[in-house]
């Protein structure tokens, strides 16, 4: 009966006032919607385990990280086979390689195609814990030397590709020019390792082996058998490792001291690189979205709390009248659980819109390149929603709590002697001080590091790459490997290849909407990673004291295509290119800032280089021929990406290379000269990722850019929830204040007296927030440029501009109640409620 | 009951001054389109060295006369002035400045400041004034607080303090300034007997010395230690009698009293 009262109550307090019940529920709303929305994001993208179809989550078994290069290295499948076979903490484990490789011969329409290729040992599927649905999966025959070449399809290739026929299994596809018998079809929604599309078996002498070798292009995963810890295994292998590399020759010693453990385990999902690369950037959204509750629930705690203080008298006449403290404590509950209740109701609609918009935003950002991982997809799950339980929970209980303890706390003889508001002791004062000093904090930590990661990002966007894009389309070129091999650079074998992207360079050229045609490994815009080089004469004593650079190759007469020209020296001419790449001097051509920066006495032209690493690789020597003009590889904003680079001759490697067109007139019109003329050159060659030039540079950004508008969003909310917030609690607690202000008053304090003494001690609340936020968020930041470069204008807008924004917030937010409150006479105040 | 110190200001009023001087003063309340008159052509004077006593049942205007007494709340009409200043004409920040000087207020529930000592409680009404040195401002708190016997509690904060000591308290805070008057709102309104007692010995006293006080009270007892009472009634002034006219006082205060009741 009771109970019922108390509801009734409580929901017709509400409706009493709208507008404070539809305040608090669009807040509560807003920060639980950001919280269930970036668990769902984070949790399934990167934190909840990898377990595919059982209870044992999947880990990752790789090389090294390149901090250089800003993602993991492959590792020597001899080690890793150690592993597999001692670790008593696996329940399976297996090796694969994942490439990019062309399909074809499927039909004439589609000519060939570029897939995702994975190579997996006959028992990837086992350890996967996923079987086809069509045919077979691999066996331990389809390994072995001489057995037919076979082939596993994705469902998504199944049905694009072969729309879906169910007698796809036993008939040949050709993989690089190559054919394979098709023997399965995998489920829908599989791709893994990642985005895979076909699966071919590991030939067994490519895993299997007997010693140490360069070889370091494996990857492994296995999956913990049940109560296993990544970190149990992880000592476990460290163990399997070390015993083994006792046994090592000098030549691989190097593997034992490597700093970061020369194979790491890791959960899967951090194998994403964009993930790994911006590990910092989700951690620092989930610390954020973190701050943003907590700002949610001290505003919603703030609004209760100033109702109670509207409501003291009417608490101080129920506790009066014998109301037990349990009973009023849930009175006073009940208000926070309808508003949270509501609140969490339209935060699952919210967060609902997001994740659409987010799977959205992933579909846009992937259709180009097609590298989604399988598993971002995003869905509201069941965690999500406990998530969501639990944080409704935790909100009722702190915003419900709070306003009860300050009724209970209240000096109630007071109230009811004297029915004045001088029950505000120094603890509820200390307290209303500590709620402004925090919001101070934390709306000053989300804003900073929001403005800071946007400002990073536009100017990444409006950077100069040093490239012209205008007009010019990209794709990227793959010759099948069955039509174009290399056989170790033989004249033969390069001749005709070259010979191919020169014919289509020269066929193109002579069309009167194509103006040049350039080759290059990574254009300008992408790419990006360093490795040490040496120069001669010059090596330092230790390799990693050497200068760093970028090394990518591009073919003769490229830099008009993209704006860039040579500024001293020569171009790559047809003399580089000797009969025997052995004998022949191989020439490089270096950046303006290298030569600047390594050759500051202007010498550079005929300087020798080679690049190195610490495990004993060198490549040859090679002469610096010329300089060209300035341009940056790799994303602005990626702290791997190079401003120095050399560029050496296509002519001599082996490399996939990117197409890249200067053309007049429409872009389709040049993207049909280039598919038509690759066709009537060689059905064969695959052209992919084709696209305009401002769109590839604005690739790599995409996944940052998605990244930063949720960052927008947090700022946003942090703004609003910030300003609203500390205006509240200003605003209350000079509320409460009000007979000191009318006794001062009393006592001849001007007006002008009186609101120079709040806006000081919001002085002294600024000095304290500010000083907090803002270490707080240089130590998030500081975090954050471990995977990112944060341009060095935003911190002048961050960690200045921010504060003077809530300094101003702040003082208007004093002044405002503060001239409220003078503007009646003192005796209101003195007799007020 | 009766005190020398009463008899003596009034035979050391020979010239007395006029220090408040009210004339058809009206004061209205509007909420949600009510209109409510509280004070109703209300013409007083008080002469400097007066202590006076207004009564009246509860709601009846005497709270709302003193707040106009001390410039806490503006007259609807009506002509005001004290100790010469017209107050009708003059801004907020003057009325500020008046209050600062000229008066000194008493409360029902003390209103001190709980996040400041007695010093600092004591000190307050002089931070606000240009005139006076820290020094200056020192010896006067020192002088109140040996006045109310707290010397030792100058570094207490009120909360530590009894009721009786916190009103003493403020009644230092109120004639540390050397205002022109005192005014006090219901002064032992929220005591107990003997803590009422020290403190209207303490009023005693300050009129004693020559101070004007204007006292709002309900406590017949009290009211019987001015020299005049003011009876209000519905927002109208309707007795003022010396407390010297036995008679009058006794008649006076039985009025009070079965109103009140």
């Amino acid at each position: 009966m009771s109970l019922g009262i108390d509801i009734t109550y409580a929901a017709r307090l509400l409706l009493k006032k709208p507008v404070f019940t539809l305040t608090s529920v669009l807040i509560v709303a807003i920060g639980l919607g950001l919280t269930l929305y970036t668990y769902s994001l984070l949790s399934q993208l990167i934190f909840t385990p990898l377990t595919l179809n059982s209870d044992t989550p999947l880990i990752a078994i790789e090389g090294e990280f390149n901090d250089a290069h800003g993602r993991g290295q492959g590792a020597d499948p001899y080690h890793l086979n150690q592993i597999k076979a001692e670790s008593e903490l696996l329940q399976g484990m297996s090796l694969y390689l994942s490439i990019v490789r062309t399909i074809s011969g499927v039909s004439l329409e589609v000519g060939s195609r570029k897939v995702h290729l994975t190579y997996g040992e006959w028992d990837f599927f086992e350890v996967a814990g996923v079987q086809p649905i069509l045919g077979r999966g691999f066996n331990p025959q389809d390994s072995d030397s001489g057995a037919e070449p076979v082939i596993v399809l994705s469902h998504d290739i199944w049905q694009s590709l072969f729309s879906g026929n169910y007698d796809i299994i036993g008939t040949m596809v050709q993989v690089e020019a190559m054919s394979k018998r098709v023997i399965g079809v995998m489920p829908e929604g599989f791709a893994f390792p990642a985005i895979a599309q076909i699966w071919l078996p590991f030939p067994a002498d490519r895993v299997n082996a007997t010693q140490a070798s360069n070889d370091n292009e494996r990857r492994a995963f296995g999956r913990l058998k049940p109560d296993v810890s990544l970190v149990q295994f992880q000592q476990e292998a460290r163990g399997i490792l070390h015993r083994h590399f006792q046994a090592l020759t000098q030549e691989f010693s190097w593997r034992a001291a490597s700093p970061g453990g020369y194979i790491r385990a890791f959960p899967y999902k951090l194998t994403n690189e964009a993930v790994n690369h911006h590990y910092s950037v989700f951690v620092a959204m989930f610390i954020v979205v973190l701050l943003i509750l907590l700002l949610t629930c001290i505003n919603l705690g703030n609004l209760l709390l100033a109702r109670v203080n509207e409501r003291i008298k009417e608490v101080a006449i129920r506790i009066a009248l014998g109301i037990p403290r349990k009973r009023l404590v849930l009175q006073m509950l009940w208000e926070s659980i309808f508003i949270c209740c509501l609140g969490g109701f339209v935060a699952f609609f919210l967060a609902s819109w997001s994740v659409d918009a987010t799977n959205s935003a992933f579909d846009q950002i992937f259709a180009v390149n097609g590298e989604r991982p399988f598993w971002w997809q995003l869905s509201l799950a069941a965690d999500a929603m406990i998530v969501l339980l639990i944080a409704l929970l935790f909100m009722v209980l702190l915003t419900g709590l709070l306003p009860a303890w300050r009724a209970l706390s209240a000096d109630f003889n007071a109230v009811l002697r004297d029915g004045t508001r001088g029950a505000l002791g120094q603890k509820a004062g200390r307290a209303n001080k500590a709620l402004v000093v925090t919001e101070i904090t934390l709306s000053c930590v989300v804003l900073v590091v929001a403005t800071m990661l946007l400002c990073s990002s536009y100017s990444a966007q409006k950077a100069d790459y040093g490239v012209d894009t205008d007009n010019r389309i990209t794709a990227a070129v793959r010759l099948s490997w069955g039509s174009y091999p290399w056989n170790d650079g033989a004249p033969e074998a390069r001749k005709k290849r070259n010979d191919f992207y020169y014919r289509l360079k020269d066929e193109l050229q002579q069309r009167p909407n194509i103006h040049s045609l350039a080759y290059f490994s990574s254009l300008p815009g992408t790419g990006g990673g360093s490795s040490h080089f040496e120069i001669q004469g010059k090596a330092a004593a230790v390799f990693n004291e050497n200068p760093m650079w970028n090394f990518e190759v591009v073919s003769r007469d490229a830099w008009r295509t993209v704006g860039m020209k040579i500024i001293e020296g020569r171009d790559f001419t047809l003399s580089d290119l000797g009969g025997d790449l052995a004998n022949t001097e191989s020439p490089v051509i270096i950046n303006a800032a290298m030569a600047r920066d390594l050759f500051p006495n202007g010498d550079a032209i005929g300087q020798r280089v080679r690049t190195i690493d610490g495990e004993g690789f060198q490549t040859e020597w090679r002469s610096i021929i010329g300089i060209v003009s300035d341009s940056v590889h790799g994303s602005t904003m990626a702290s791997t990406s190079a401003q120095h680079t050399g560029y050496g001759m296509m002519d001599r490697h082996r490399w996939g290379v990117n197409i890249v067109i200067h053309y007049s007139g429409t872009q389709s019109q040049a993207e049909t000269a280039l598919i038509q003329a690759i066709k009537s050159m060689d059905a064969d060659v695959t052209i992919y990722h084709l696209q305009s030039y401002d769109n590839l540079i604005a690739q790599p950004m995409l996944l940052v850019n998605a990244v930063n508008n949720i960052f927008l969003w947090c700022g946003l909310v942090a703004l609003v929830l910030a300003a609203s917030g500390i205006y509240a609690v200003a605003a209350n607690s000079i509320a409460l204040r009000s007979q000191e202000i009318a006794t001062r008053r009393a006592l001849g304090a001007s007006n002008s007296q009186v609101i120079k003494l709040f806006l000081g001690q919001a002085g002294i609340q600024l000095i304290v927030g500010l000083t907090l936020g803002i270490s707080l968020s240089l130590c998030l930041v500081s975090q954050l440029t471990e995977s990112m470069v944060i341009a060095s204008s935003s911190y002048m807008i961050g960690l200045v501009g921010i504060p003077i924004f809530i300094i101003a917030m702040v003082l208007i937010a004093t002044y405002i109640p503060s001239n409220k409150i003078i503007k009646q006479e003192p005796s209101e105040g003195l007799r007020q409620l | 009951m009766e005190t020398s110190s009463k008899n003596r200001a009034v035979t050391n009023l020979e010239k007395p001054a006029v220090l408040v001087e009210l004339k058809d003063l009206n004061k209205v309340f509007v909420t949600d389109e009510v209109e409510t008159k509280a004070l109703n052509n209300i013409n007083l004077s008080i002469v400097a060295g007066e202590y006076l006593a207004i009564t009246g049942p509860s709601g009846c205007g005497k709270s709302t006369l003193l707040s106009l007494l001390g410039l806490l709340d503006t007259p609807s009409s009506g002509q005001y002035q004290l100790a010469g200043h017209h107050t009708a004409s003059i801004d907020k920040d003057e009325r500020a400045r008046i209050r600062n000087k000229e008066i000194g207020f008493i409360f029902q529930s003390f209103n001190l400041i709980s996040d400041l000592t007695v010093a600092e409680n004591i000190a307050l009404p002089l931070t606000y004034r240009t005139d006076l040195s820290h020094r200056q401002r020192q010896q006067m708190v020192l002088a109140s607080l040996e006045k109310v016997d707290l010397t030792h509690r100058a570094g207490h904060y009120p909360s530590q303090l009894s009721g009786g000591q916190q009103q003493r308290v403020a009644v230092a805070r109120a004639i540390a300034g050397k205002p022109a008057i005192i005014l006090a709102d219901e002064p032992t309104g929220n005591l107990d007997s003997n803590n009422a007692e020290a403190v209207m010995t303490l009023l005693d006293e300050l009129h004693h010395d020559g101070a004007t006080i204007c006292m709002v009270t309900h406590d017949l007892a009290s009211a019987a230690r001015s020299q005049r009472i003011i009876k209000v009634f519905d927002g109208q002034l309707i007795a003022d009698k010396p407390t010297s006219d036995n008679a009058t006082i006794n008649s006076t205060l039985i009025e009070t009293s079965a109103v009140a009741v």
